[in-house]
């Protein structure tokens, strides 16, 4: 009888032992996706449970030389879109910057920065158009989902 | 499982929107790019192009434009630009921006391509289907 009980507990305690390190490393999993540059866990943004909506404003300008207010608005306005999907793209994807500076005779002569991002944006919408003086804003918006994510 | 009417309709249904998408349709290819630079656009392009061969058959999702008389699909495009731009947006669109900042001059270039796919076109006498095929 005693033998058998301490068998049990020989097997039982590192079993339950390995459960609760696996439960642990599953949650350390799920919560931490890189670390960053200090060497904190970073949490995911997009979680698998809810949904992420982000809103964005575009601007544009119309031409200067356009034939009509109409085709002036029209163009207004898909320059506020693309405004608006590189802003989208901004933020999901991620901008990627190159910065340069030239140094003579320990002087600053020249300086430039270059930022740039290219994505493929699929079911963003317009929600909300303003024409005012000839400025254009388009308020655009994409939920993020997993299911989205993963189609 | 088996509905009290059958299952026959939605499958004749089915044949019959693929017939006529394969059949009585006609097939292009339509892209667009804009190109915007300083929040400016300075470039718009359409491009249309009668498919060689048949797409698939696969509809995902279709608009209807009104049509004038004999009117082409290019004047009918260039008419209902906007309109079509919404129902194609919706699908998917690829964005590529470039910003150059110095400390006396920024510029900024964006590039809205649509890419090029397969539609389905049907025309009416006062109407054009656009479908977007697979």
């Amino acid at each position: 009888m005693r033998i058998s009980a301490a068998l049990v507990l020989l097997l039982t305690v590192p079993a339950l032992h390995a459960g609760f390190l696996s439960s642990n490393a599953s949650e350390s999993q799920v919560k931490c996706v890189y670390s960053g540059t200090d060497g904190h866990c970073v949490e995911p943004i997009l979680k698998s449970e809810n949904e992420l909506v982000i809103t964005v404003v575009g601007q544009g300008v119309a031409p200067s030389v356009t034939a009509s207010p109409a085709q002036a608005y029209a163009l207004a306005k898909r320059a506020a879109i693309a405004d608006g999907y590189r802003q989208i793209a901004e933020k999901v994807r991620g901008v990627h910057v190159e910065g340069q500076d030239s140094i003579k005779n320990m002087m600053l002569t020249q300086s430039s920065t270059r930022t740039s991002v290219e994505a493929l944006v699929r079911g963003a919408n317009v929600n909300n158009t303003t024409f005012k003086e000839g400025l254009c804003e388009v308020e655009m918006e994409i939920a993020l989902s997993y299911s989205r994510v993963l189609q | 499982m088996r509905s009290r009417n059958g299952n026959c309709p939605f499958i004749l249904t089915s044949l019959a929107v693929t017939c006529t998408l394969s059949l009585a349709a006609d097939h292009y290819y339509i892209g667009y790019r804009l190109t915007s630079k300083n929040t400016q656009p300075i470039e718009e392009t359409l491009t249309l192009s009668k498919a060689m061969r048949p797409c698939s058959t696969q509809p995902l999702s279709n608009i209807s434009l009104q049509r004038l008389e004999n009117e082409t699909l290019e004047a009918l495009l260039e008419r209902e630009r906007t309109r079509f731009l919404q129902f194609a947006a919706s699908q998917e669109f690829r964005v590529k921006s470039n910003e150059t900042l110095t400390p006396i001059h920024i510029e900024t270039l964006h590039t809205l391509t649509l890419p090029t796919k397969c539609y389905a076109v049907e025309f009416n006498d006062r109407s054009v289907t656009i479908t977007l095929l697979e």
